[in-house]
């Protein structure tokens, strides 16, 4: 029987798996991609000292230590079930199962993407697919693209599109429907935009961020924002067109578009059509809380985490015992934070499990995550920091 | 302007889920086994939080406040063979 089984070979189960073994513990990890990382694999971006974020380098120092501490990762294993039997957790998987004493789950984020008519078209993916596609796997989604939806996982990715040689025609909005709420919305895309200007190297975006405090600005600034858009690393960024439909007849083959106003309203039919052989639809991330749902866990909504997140605390315990969760399971963020968590998550299990550590070194963790927070260069959400203090404050889980 | 489909598995339509919500004041639950939508081979992944989307429209602070996932999730959360899942397989 394993001490510890870890459901995710991302960020956070790689450091979880790390800070347990380095404690004694007989840890393993089992991931049904077919190469360990997790959404690490696919990130590329500039921090704002100019150091590049290279998720594959990021990735292989994590292995390093795997490799060191003799970790076993099971990789191309699914688990579809996870349950207590006889005081023991089993992990259910098309390999087998294994048996642990405690079980952490860090299986991550999923996409949520706004359907727009036509995207059932070959050719039209998430974002996130174009990401695995072109910085994983080397491929190039298309030719010429465009991409659907304003916010700070597209922005990142449009660019990493850009920098593969691909051409990004635009970025837009989805169309104005119940499921694309506020995405479709020019004055709510732009005042989430200003907040990650960081990674925009331009002058509105710079000038404009101070000034997005309420309405009145936000008003303000959508006026200036040239109706035919702005080039963003030469990227159209067209927040008063919305996306209408993807046209082709066995694969995409072009986007309608058309001009919407200040509210996302259509102002009229004037429509023209583009050109391109692949369309990435940029929805949002939500945690992918399957497993911790059949485990027993309860839930608790919240917003500025993604939606639906299992109730845990700051020590990654959640209220069913021996079962823990860290990284995006747990809310949207960075990579970085994902790392400390798991972190603080393998010292947590290590201690519960009786082994000995330095006094202080499970809240040099809980610190670590917080200063991580803080300082991330890419934040999902404004709010991130606040609700997970209150959610820890309120939130009991024993 | 053509369809557009919610439900893959199953070509659910927006339209379709919106007026049987509409009309039956539908849960989330209640509208999946109306029409179907997140019940074909994939389980829901790509449409469940449409859905819930869908029921909840307008409703919002009701549904949040239960501490369950409306959809509920059941084991296996993959596909597998029968075999696996029945716990027939040589290992
Ligand atoms: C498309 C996409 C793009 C992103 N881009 C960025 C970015 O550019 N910058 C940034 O900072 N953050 C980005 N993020 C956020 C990202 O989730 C975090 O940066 C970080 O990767 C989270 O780490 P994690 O360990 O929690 O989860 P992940 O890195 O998502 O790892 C989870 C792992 O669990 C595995 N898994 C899930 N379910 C099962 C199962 N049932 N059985 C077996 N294995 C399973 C998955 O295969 C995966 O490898 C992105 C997220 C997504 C979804």
């Amino acid at each position: 029987m394993l001490d510890a089984m870890i459901i995710g070979a991302g960020p956070a189960g790689l450091s979880a798996a790390i800070s347990a073994a380095q404690h004694g513990l007989h840890v393993e990890i089992v991931d049904e991609y077919y190469q360990p990382g997790g959404r690490l694999l696919g990130q590329l971006h500039q921090e704002p000292d100019g150091e590049w974020w290279n998720g594959i380098e990021e990735t292989e120092k994590l292995l390093e230590q795997i490799e060191s501490l003799h970790i076993t990762i099971h990789c191309s294993t699914s688990v579809y079930d996870l349950q207590k039997v006889n005081k023991k957790w089993v992990t259910y998987t098309d390999q087998g199962n294994w048996e642990s004493q405690a079980v952490l789950i860090a299986t991550g984020a999923t996409e949520s993407p706004t359907p727009i008519p036509g995207w059932t078209l070959p050719g039209v993916m998430s974002i996130g697919a174009a990401q695995v596609l072109t910085n994983v796997q080397r491929i190039q989604p298309g030719e010429r693209g465009v991409v659907i939806g304003v916010n700070v996982l597209s922005f990142a990715i449009a660019r990493e599109l850009q920098l593969a040689g691909v051409d990004v025609a635009g970025m837009l909005l989805p169309p104005p429907h119940l499921l694309s709420k506020s995405e479709g919305v020019p004055q709510e895309v732009l005042s989430s935009l200003l907040r990650f200007s960081h990674l925009a190297p331009s002058v509105l975006m710079h000038r404009g961020a101070p000034f997005v405090k309420g309405r009145l600005a936000k008003n303000l600034v959508t006026a200036f924002y040239p109706e035919k858009g702005m080039g963003v690393w030469g990227i159209p960024l067209q927040l008063r067109r919305t996306a209408l439909e993807i046209k082709g007849k066995n694969q995409v083959e072009g986007i309608r578009v058309a001009k919407v106003n200040r509210k996302g309203e259509l102002r009229n039919a004037i429509t023209h059509d583009i050109d391109v052989d692949f369309v990435c639809i940029a929805g949002g991330l939500s945690p992918l809380a399957e497993l911790a749902a059949i485990a027993g866990c309860k839930f608790i909504h919240e917003d500025a985490l993604g939606g639906y997140v299992p109730v845990h605390n700051e020590k990654m315990e959640t209220a069913v015992s021996g079962l823990y969760v860290a990284g995006n399971i747990t809310g949207i963020e960075s990579a970085k934070v994902a790392i400390s968590q798991g972190t603080i998550a393998g010292l947590v299990i290590a201690k519960s499990l009786g082994a000995r550590m330095i006094n202080g070194k499970i809240n040099e963790a809980l610190q670590e995550v917080e200063s991580r927070r803080a300082a991330a260069t890419i934040q999902f959400h404004p709010h991130v920091i606040s609700s997970r203090e209150s959610l820890y404050k309120t939130k009991k889980t024993q | 302007m053509s369809t557009l489909i919610v439900c893959r598995c199953e070509e659910v339509s927006l339209e379709t889920l919106q007026k049987t919500a509409y009309q039956y004041h539908c849960s989330s639950r209640e509208l999946k086994l109306r029409t179907r939508a997140g019940m074909g081979v994939c389980g829901g992944r790509s449409c469940r939080m449409m859905i819930e989307q869908i029921a909840t429209a307008g409703d919002n602070e009701k549904n949040y406040e239960t501490e369950t996932i409306p959809l509920k999730y059941q084991p296996p959360i993959r596909p597998v063979p029968f075999g696996v899942w029945g716990g027939l397989s040589d290992e």
